[in-house]
């Protein structure tokens, strides 16, 4: 596939041993003008959508060579904090720091108030539940609420343990990572209990969590914490054999032997292939293989934090943000600091799983 | 910022040839190969003593016979000094090496010969009346006493690097406008099925910095509301009766709380447009701040909150590691989103507690401010 052929010139910071790609990687045009929280791809078309620490939402068409041209753009009050796309790709949700809940509707452009909680939403997803789509947020106000979009109160509240960080949603799988490293797992059909509620495998602050399913029989869940490592986790006590938690994101400093260990920001599941990506506040990106328990790729050290990343529908296009993440505190956003929206062609090799280990 | 640059700037150098290097492990290497190499056998010896020695008892050489140090600066190449990487350097020297690198990087006398005072330096001369001022309201404001726009100078001048920087940073480039991006409607048949009319393209180069919020977006349908009209705008939550969620109310029902939406939001967009973030805000005038008391801005800024736990006693602490670390993300507690939403610069305030704080804010703006006077 001739995805992105034409090669434009991005500046990449040498590591020596990884495998140079990204300078064939594509830059987005017309990039937010603040640190970019949220990708999210539709699942009709390349479709990108991209909230924003600027206060807004951006959507842009993906072109078949990878050019991208903006196609809309809608406000919060406040920072957005994620973004998604509802099952039919015509809807885009959006939660902010602003408290609201935001939905989009493309075929007319209007931006309307759908979800509001008494503290910042930092997740939205769409809930594909068979009867009819529902939007899940999940707050700092400690509680996930359940909307249909027809009314103005959330049809079900779930009351969370500490300040909601993360969930994802793979119908009827969702996985919530709070503060205190409390995680809660939600069988969809039942959402308003959780089915399970565990303490996190690793002993820092969760900061992503990413689901995924093997086989109808089993699925787990990715745990990426603070501290430069994720945890490949499965539901059911019977899989336990197969958890399992790798360090990432880490670099040896040099005076001492001290690793400088930075924070997972993002894990994203090929949505063919179950291999996924973990990015980091060090600026690499490297694709895994759970299975073989492998590395597949590694991309070369971005100049600034991978904030986040995401896979559009059919896994060819992976895009990634290189924008400040806050890992430094107020201090570290530079004038320096790059924030763009890159977009990556993802070769087979690069995500198909390998063999499992002998 | 400022501590890692320090870092960076007294790199491991050196002493015999005052060459910089990225680690003192490398500077170790540097020094056994160009330094304390014996020239009569391929030995390498760790410091200028061990070389020596070696000399001395391998080969032979008397003491006083033995050779320079190999590539070192004239007065630098004897064995009085014991060298191992940044070890053992005379004291003088390190201050000369470190007066000189202030010069050469430009920066001011001190700068790496004394640690970067933790706050920002006071100046020391008679401080003009504006800033008196200034200080006593940020006074009041530690003591509790909240004047509300005296805190937002207060909170610019004691950080005024630290606000300096992001408006650097939000400042995007002049975006030029694509060439791909034409203004006016794109050509039909770009769009996937179910996205039937074209919805507006992106204005030719945004607006820069962040368009102020609560403003109908440029490329909107003209004309269009923020909220659509066929559907009320979301009341804010205390007047939403619970229970009461009519599908497709008239939009009557919810009209009877003014949207207090509104009107702070364009209040709030002037303030942010007085303040586009392109422009230098840091330290606004109290006096203009003072021209406006509509605006919620200064309210805001008082209620600028601290991360707090919600319950204290499950505070968080990070376990101990086996190995050292530098964990980049320390805090246990909160997560970067969190401080950061808490920043002057992203936090929102909710308008409708925002308006119920303001008067009382007012009030004591009000009070303070004859108060600075009885005191000047």
């Amino acid at each position: 596939m001739s995805f992105f052929s034409t090669p434009t010139s991005t500046t990449v910071g040498s590591t020596g041993n990884t495998s140079g790609t990204a300078e064939k990687d594509i830059e987005v045009a017309e990039p937010p003008t603040d640190s970019i929280s949220s990708l999210s791809f539709s699942s009709q078309a390349d479709y990108l959508a991209v909230g924003s620490w600027d206060n807004s939402v951006r959507i842009y068409e993906v072109g078949a060579n990878g050019q991208t041209q903006g196609k809309a753009m809608y406000q919060h009050q406040g920072p957005v904090l994620d973004v998604c796309w509802n099952k039919e790709g015509n809807k885009i949700f959006s939660g902010g720091a602003d408290n609201a809940g935001r939905m989009f509707d493309v075929t007319t452009g209007q931006a309307t108030q759908v979800a509001q909680h008494d503290a910042p939403i930092k997740v939205v997803s769409w809930v594909d539940a068979p009867q009819a789509g529902i939007l899940a947020t999940g707050s700092w106000d400690k509680t996930i609420k359940y909307w249909d979009l027809r009314t103005a109160n959330p049809v079900a509240t779930v009351q969370l343990p500490e300040r909601c960080y993360t969930f994802d949603i793979q119908y009827p799988l969702m996985v919530v990572g709070t503060a205190e490293r409390h995680i809660q797992i939600f069988n969809l059909s039942n959402p308003n209990t959780a089915y399970k509620t565990i303490v996190s495998p690793l002993k820092w602050q969760t900061r992503v969590i990413s689901c995924f399913t093997t086989s109808p029989a089993a699925s787990g869940f990715a745990v990426g914490s603070v501290e430069g490592r994720v945890a490949i986790q499965y539901v059911e006590e019977k899989d336990a054999q197969s958890n399992f938690s790798f360090k990432c994101h880490r670099r040896d400093s040099a005076p001492k032997d001290q690793a400088l260990v930075y924070a997972v920001n993002d894990i994203s599941f090929h949505p063919v292939h179950g291999t996924f990506s973990t990015c980091g506040a060090d600026g690499t990106i490297h694709f895994w293989d759970k299975d073989a328990r492998t590395r597949l790729k590694t991309f070369d050290a971005a100049p600034g934090p991978i904030s986040t990343t995401a896979f559009n529908r059919t896994g060819n296009i992976f895009a990634y943000a290189v924008s400040y993440d806050w890992s430094k505190g107020h201090s570290g956003m530079t004038p320096g600091m790059p924030n763009k929206i890159m977009l990556h062609s993802c070769k087979d090799e690069e995500v198909r799983k390998r063999p499992a280990r002998k | 910022m400022a501590k890692k640059k320090n870092k960076q700037v007294i790199r491991p150098w050196c002493w015999y040839c005052e060459r910089e290097f990225e680690d003192e492990k490398v500077l170790m290497q540097h020094q056994k190969a160009k330094h304390f190499k014996c020239n009569m056998c391929p030995r390498r010896l760790n410091t200028a003593g061990g070389l020596a020695v070696h000399i001395q008892q391998v080969h032979k050489l008397e003491p006083e016979n033995l050779p320079r140090i190999e590539n070192a600066l004239p007065g630098r190449d004897g064995y009085e000094v014991e060298i191992f990487g940044m070890e053992g350097i005379p004291a003088p020297d390190v201050a000369d090496y470190k007066r000189r690198k202030e010069i050469e990087l430009g920066l001011a006398a001190g700068s790496i010969s004394q640690p970067p005072p933790k706050r920002a330096k006071v100046e020391n001369r008679p401080l003009t009346e504006e800033e008196l001022r200034r200080q006593l309201a940020e006074h009041m404001a530690l003591m509790g006493l909240n004047p509300p726009e005296a805190s937002a100078p207060a909170d610019s001048s004691s950080s005024g690097a630290v606000y300096g920087a992001p408006q650097t940073y939000a400042t995007p480039p002049p975006i030029p406008p694509m060439p791909g991006m034409t203004p006016g409607p794109p050509p039909p048949g770009m769009f996937p099925p179910g996205m039937q009319p074209p919805f507006p393209p992106f204005m030719p180069g945004f607006p820069p910095g962040p368009p102020p919020p609560g403003f109908p977006m440029p490329g909107f349908p003209p004309g269009a509301p923020p909220f659509p009209p066929g559907r009320p705008p979301f009341p804010p939550p205390p007047f939403l009766p619970p229970g009461m969620s009519p599908p497709g109310a008239p939009p009557g029902v919810f009209s009877p709380p003014p949207p207090p939406k509104f009107v702070p939001a364009q209040a709030q967009a002037q303030a942010s447009q007085s303040q586009p973030p392109a422009a230098p805000p840091p330290a606004p005038p109290p006096t203009t701040e003072r021209s406006e008391p509509t605006v919620p801005r200064p309210a805001e800024r008082v209620r600028q909150p601290v991360l707090t736990l919600p319950n204290p006693a499950l505070s968080q602490t990070n376990p101990d590691s086996k190995k050292a670390m530098d964990l980049k993300v320390k805090d246990a507690n909160f997560s970067p989103e969190e401080h950061r939403a808490i920043h002057p610069k992203y936090f929102y305030a909710p308008i409708s507690e925002g308006s119920s704080t303001a008067p009382p804010a007012e009030d004591s703006r009000g009070k303070k401010r004859a108060r600075a006077e009885d005191f000047l």
